[in-house]
């Protein structure tokens, strides 16, 4: 009896024309809520892998040989790549919690590029730990986080032409920019760059980039 | 504008938001669906009957699957059934806002 006075129920047109409306708003802004991944969550982690893991390169390998504080050999290092694969961890939790449910172009579309972004990290890990063995620390330092800041700012750039995002292509762009200030900086000041510009400038992104968003949603719902 | 009537699919709650929900998805995109159910806040049965309905229209897609062992449906806009939703609320926009003041008078 309950069953069948609900199905009546919504059977029943909606009361006029704003409340058609009003229905077909909400029903969109609460389907967009609970598909839509927050653009912080993809961005803030690896914002504050660079942030923080390239402060302590800078702070225990400063310009010229200067030692800021005087912090063992190994940890700046080791705290920059245990930031970076958790952001990836995060990253991998996102992308299935967004498209783990979806199927079709969109989930095939975030899972190559997620798998663009592991194949290539994991070929220039395995040729950079090659090549940088013969070089001094300063310089090995240099090459690494040139070629993997490089490689960031080309796989944004191509996400924003994938995704037709904007925000998303000029975060690539100024990666890039970013990365090659750094090294005509030198040893030393391209991690403070990297810190600063690159960590600084990925969390910025992911809040303009939710923004940009959540306006273009609006847009799109108002055409 | 009111003598054309709205497309009578979609207009009934339920179907409506079903629908706008749907429309929320990219193109080429599908969603599982207990996902869409729990968007919805819809019981299985429920949602069930009415995308039935939508498929019959054309409006919907429903599609059986496998994901490893288990099996997976996933429910989907059709071309048609966009371009249905998208002329409906137009339609609807047209109701609240008369364009032309001098037919009006």
């Amino acid at each position: 009896m309950h069953d069948r006075f609900t199905v009546d129920e919504e059977e029943r047109p909606p009361a006029g024309p704003a409340e058609t409306l009003r229905l077909i708003e909400e029903q969109r802004a609460a389907a967009m809520r609970q598909i839509r991944v927050d653009d912080r969550l993809w961005y803030w982690p690896w914002g504050f892998a660079w942030l923080i893991g390239f402060a302590l390169l800078f702070l225990r390998y400063g310009p010229d040989g200067r030692v800021f504080v005087d912090l063992p050999e190994w940890l700046p290092v080791a705290v920059l790549v245990a930031l970076l694969i958790a952001a990836g961890v995060v990253s991998a939790m996102t992308g299935t919690r967004a498209y783990g449910q979806l199927s079709g172009d969109s989930a095939r579309r975030g899972a190559y590029y997620g798998w663009a972004w592991t194949v290539s990290f994991v070929a220039i890990a395995v040729i950079l730990g090659k090549v940088t063995a013969s070089l001094s620390h300063e310089l090995a330092i240099m090459i690494w986080a040139a070629t993997s800041v490089g490689l960031t700012g080309a796989l944004h750039m191509a996400g924003g032409a994938i995704w037709l995002n904007r925000p998303l292509f000029q975060l690539g762009v100024w990666i890039s920019v970013v990365n090659v200030a750094g090294v005509l900086a030198g040893p030393g000041w391209q991690s403070l760059i990297n810190c600063v510009a690159g960590g600084g400038g990925m969390i910025v992104f992911g809040v303009v980039a939710a923004r940009w968003k959540r306006r273009r949603g609006h847009e799109r719902r108002a055409a | 504008m009111s003598d054309a009537p709205l497309d009578p699919v979609i207009h009934a709650q339920a179907r409506l938001r079903v629908t706008a929900a749907l429309s929320t998805l990219g193109s080429g995109d599908r969603i599982t669906f207990p996902r869409l159910q729990e968007i919805l806040g819809m019981t299985a049965g429920n949602l069930s009957v009415h995308l039935r309905k939508l498929e019959d229209a054309g409006y919907v897609e429903i599609t059986k699957t496998h994901r490893g062992r288990t099996p997976v449906t996933l429910v989907a806009l059709t071309p048609r059934g966009r371009v249905a939703f998208e002329e409906y609320t137009a339609a609807v926009r047209a109701l609240l806002q008369p364009t032309d003041i001098t037919e009006a008078t």
